[in-house]
C-alpha cells in the first residue's frame, strides 16, 4: 500500500507538470490547428530563464518564474509572426518551421548557457511531509498547486474575457470569427504566447526537480505531446487529465516493469490512441490550416 | 586504342576503390611528414556533453605540451575534435570518417556505449582507440586496437564490495542501476562481487536511462530498509536517485563508482544529500599526491576550473598515445597499438600496465563526500 501511494505521489507530480506541457502543446492546437513542434525546446528555455535569473539574483522564485514566462511568451510571438505568412497557405510547412525553431532554441541554448547544464536548488527548504509512512515532498505540493492554478486562471481567462472568447471563436470557425471582426493573426499570436507562457511555467517547474541543461526539452516535450493525444488533443480538459494519466502511467510502469517501462508506457499509450484515436475528450475532427 | 581500354579499366579500377566502404583506405596511409592526426571523439552536446567537455580539455592539455615540447620526432600533433553526442548512431558516422580521413588513432568517447558502436570499425580500419569507457564489455570484445585509459566496472564495484562488506559488514545491500551500457555493466558487475561474498541484493530496481521519476523503485527499496543503496547510473540520474532516495526517508548509505565523486551529481542530489556518499574511484582528489597537485595546478592555469577524475583519465591517455608515438615514430595501425600496450606509466590515475584485453589500471580506491568533494576514506 505505501508503495502504491508513494508511487501515486511521484507520478501526480510529474503528471502536473505533463499537463502543463500539454496545456501548451493544445492551445496552440486548438487556436491554429498547429502542432508546435518547439514546444520541448521552449519548456528548456523556460527552464534555463527561470533557474538563471534565480541563480544569479536570489530573488524569490516566483519571481524568477514571471521573468522566464515573459522571456518564453515572447519567443512564443517571435515564433508565430515568422510562421504568420504561411498560415493558411502552408501548412506542412508551418510544421516543419516549428521543429526548425526547436533546433534554433537548443543551439542558442548550448551558446548562452554552454553545453553543460546546471542542477537548481530546491527553492522550498522545508523537508518533505510525513504521513503515515508516505513521504510528500513540500516542492512536490508547490508544483502540483502552481499547475492547478495555472489551469484555473487559464480556464477563467479562455471562458471569462472578451479576448479569451475571441480565441475560442477561431478555434472553433475562424472563418466566421474573421467575419464578425476578430483579428485571428493576433489570436494566434496570443495563443503562442500562452503556450509559450505555460512551457515556461513547466519548465521552471521542474528545473529544480531534475538538472537544466540543453537537452532537456526532447523527453519533456515527447511526454507533454503524448499526454495531449491521451487526453484529446486540442482539448484543456483533456491536457490535464491526459498529463495526469500519463504521469501516472509512467510512475505506476517504472514500478511494476523494471526497465521495460517506457516499452510498456508507451505500449499502453499506443493503444489506448487506437482504441480512441481522438483521446479522451476529444472531437472526431479538426480541419484546420 | 590499346590507350582507351587502359584508360577504361584505370577508371574502372578507380571507381571500385571509390566505391570502398570509408575506414578500409585509411589504415594504408602512411604519411611521414606533416602533422600527426588524432581525433578526439566526445559529446559536446546533449546530456553527456559535461564529460565530453573535460575529456577534451584533458586530452588538450597533454596534447599542447607535447606539441611545445617539439612534438613526435619534430612533427606536430594535429588534435581535431568530433562531436558524439553522446550518441553510438553518430559515433560510428565519426568512426568511418576519422578512418576515411587518415587519422592515426582515436581518443574517447566517454560513454561505453558509444566506444562499443565505434570499435569494429575502429577495429576494421586500425586504428589504435584510447577511449574513458569503462563498460567490462570493453574489455570483453579483446579488440587488439581498443584500450581503456580507467578500470573496468569490475574494478570498481570489486572495491567497493570489498569496503561495504568485508571491512564495514554491511550485507544488507539494495541496488538501484540503468539498463544502459554503462549502468548496466555496474549492475552486473556489481552483483558480480556480491555473489562471490554470498550476499544476496535485498533488491534490485532497473531503471531506463531517461527515467526522472524513481518514487515507485525506491518505495520498493525502503521497504527492505537497507544499510547500502548502490547506485548504477550516469552522474545527473545518480544526483536524481539520491535525491529522491532521501526525500523518501532512505537512510542508507549511498554507494557507487566514479559518477557518484562528481559535482554535477553532488549539486543535482543536494549536498546535504549527497553527504556520506561512498566513491570508489582511481582518482579521488586534485590533493591525493604531488603529481596530481602538479597536475591540478597546471590545469587550473590552463582553463580556470579545478581539475577531476575525467580530465586527468583523458590525460593520461593521451599522454600513453604520444608516448606510444614517438616508439613508432609517428607509425600507426599495428605497430602503434603494440606500443600503447607496451608503454608503462605511473599516471595520475595509477601504474598503467596493458592486459591482452585493453585494460591498463587494476585498482581503485575508496573516497566519501564531505560537502560536494571527495576526499580519501582513510583521512576522513
Amino acid at each position: 500500500m505505501q508503495v502504491f501511494l508513494q508511487t501515486l505521489i511521484g507520478g501526480v507530480t510529474f503528471g502536473a507538470v505533463y499537463a502543463l506541457v500539454a496545456m501548451g502543446f493544445s492551445i496552440v492546437y486548438r487556436t491554429m490547428g498547429l502542432v508546435n513542434f518547439a514546444h520541448g525546446s521552449v519548456v528548456m528555455i523556460g527552464a534555463y530563464a527561470a533557474s538563471t535569473f534565480y541563480l544569479a539574483t536570489q530573488l524569490p522564485f516566483a519571481v524568477a518564474i514571471v521573468v522566464a514566462i515573459a522571456v518564453t511568451g515572447l519567443i512564443g510571438l517571435v515564433i508565430e509572426r515568422f510562421l504568420r505568412p504561411l498560415e493558411n497557405k502552408d501548412f506542412t510547412l508551418m510544421l516543419i518551421g516549428t521543429i526548425g525553431f526547436g533546433a534554433v532554441l537548443e543551439a542558442g541554448a548550448v551558446l548562452v548557457w554552454g553545453a553543460t547544464g546546471h542542477a537548481v536548488p530546491s527553492p522550498v527548504a522545508t523537508g518533505p511531509i510525513d504521513v503515515a509512512g508516505i513521504r510528500i515532498p513540500t516542492y512536490s505540493l508547490l508544483v502540483i498547486a502552481v499547475a492547478a492554478a495555472a489551469t484555473g486562471l487559464l480556464a477563467l481567462f479562455l471562458q471569462r474575457t472578451k479576448l479569451g472568447a475571441a480565441m475560442q471563436a477561431v478555434a472553433m470557425d475562424h472563418q466566421a470569427a474573421t467575419a464578425v471582426g476578430i483579428h485571428v493573426g493576433r489570436s494566434n499570436a496570443m495563443a503562442f504566447a500562452i503556450g509559450a507562457g505555460l512551457a515556461a511555467l513547466a519548465g521552471s517547474l521542474i528545473g529544480p526537480m531534475l538538472y537544466v541543461n540543453p537537452t532537456m526539452g526532447g523527453t519533456l516535450g515527447i511526454k507533454g505531446f503524448a499526454a495531449a493525444m491521451l487526453g484529446g488533443f486540442g482539448s484543456m480538459p483533456g491536457a490535464i487529465v491526459g498529463g495526469l494519466a500519463f504521469g501516472l502511467l509512467d510512475s505506476f510502469a517504472a514500478g511494476n516493469f523494471q526497465e521495460y517501462s517506457e516499452l510498456v508506457t508507451f505500449l499502453v499509450f499506443a493503444l489506448i490512441v487506437m482504441i480512441r484515436p481522438t483521446g479522451v475528450f476529444g472531437e472526431a475532427t479538426v480541419n484546420r490550416a | 586504342m590499346h590507350f582507351t581500354r587502359f584508360s577504361i579499366a584505370a577508371a574502372a579500377l578507380l571507381a571500385l576503390a571509390a566505391c570502398a566502404p570509408p575506414g578500409q583506405t585509411g589504415g594504408s596511409e602512411s604519411n611521414t611528414t606533416g602533422p600527426i592526426k588524432i581525433a578526439n571523439v566526445n559529446a559536446q552536446s546533449g546530456q553527456l556533453s559535461s564529460l565530453g567537455q573535460w575529456e577534451h580539455k584533458g586530452v588538450k592539455l597533454a596534447v599542447d605540451e607535447a606539441n611545445k615540447a617539439g612534438g613526435v620526432n619534430g612533427r606536430q600533433i594535429q588534435l581535431d575534435l568530433f562531436d558524439s553526442q553522446g550518441d553510438p548512431t553518430i559515433g560510428t558516422n565519426v568512426a568511418r570518417k576519422i578512418a576515411a580521413e587518415g587519422y592515426l588513432a582515436m581518443l574517447g568517447t566517454a560513454e561505453s556505449a558509444v566506444t562499443l558502436a565505434m570499435a569494429p570499425i575502429l577495429k576494421d580500419a586500425k586504428i589504435p582507440n584510447i577511449t574513458s569507457g569503462q563498460s567490462p564489455k570493453l574489455a570483453e570484445l579483446k579488440s587488439p586496437f581498443l584500450f581503456l585509459n580507467a578500470p573496468t566496472s569490475v574494478t570498481f564495484d570489486e572495491t567497493l564490495a570489498k569496503y561495504l562488506i568485508d571491512d564495514k559488514g554491511m550485507k544488507k545491500i539494495a541496488l538501484i542501476s540503468n539498463n544502459g551500457a554503462y549502468g548496466a555493466g555496474e549492475h552486473d558487475a556489481f552483483l558480480a562481487s556480491l555473489k562471490t561474498r554470498n550476499v544476496t541484493p535485498s533488491a534490485d530496481e532497473i531503471v531506463t536511462p531517461d527515467q526522472k521519476d524513481f518514487n515507485s523503485n525506491l518505495a520498493k527499496i525502503r521497504e527492505q530498509s537497507p544499510e547500502v543503496l548502490f547506485i548504477g547510473a550516469e552522474e545527473v540520474q545518480s544526483g536524481l536517485i539520491a535525491k529522491q532516495a532521501r526525500e523518501l526517508g532512505i537512510k542508507a548509505v549511498l554507494a557507487g563508482g566514479a559518477p557518484v565523486g562528481t559535482d554535477v551529481y553532488a549539486t543535482t542530489a543536494g549536498l546535504d544529500n549527497a553527504e556520506g556518499t561512498v566513491v570508489s574511484s582511481p582518482y579521488l582528489s586534485n590533493e591525493a599526491s604531488e603529481p596530481i597537485k602538479a597536475f591540478a595546478a597546471k590545469y587550473k592555469a590552463a582553463y580556470n576550473e579545478e581539475a577531476r577524475m575525467h580530465v586527468a583519465k583523458a590525460y593520461d591517455g593521451a599522454s600513453i598515445l604520444i608516448e606510444a608515438l614517438k616508439q613508432t615514430q609517428g607509425e600507426g595501425g599495428q605497430k602503434l597499438a603494440d606500443a600503447i600496450r607496451g608503454v608503462k606509466r605511473a599516471g595520475l590515475l595509477g601504474d598503467y600496465t596493458y592486459d591482452a584485453n585493453g585494460v591498463g589500471i587494476h585498482e581503485t580506491k575508496i573516497g566519501l563526500v564531505k560537502d560536494g568533494k571527495v576526499v580519501p576514506e582513510a583521512a576522513s
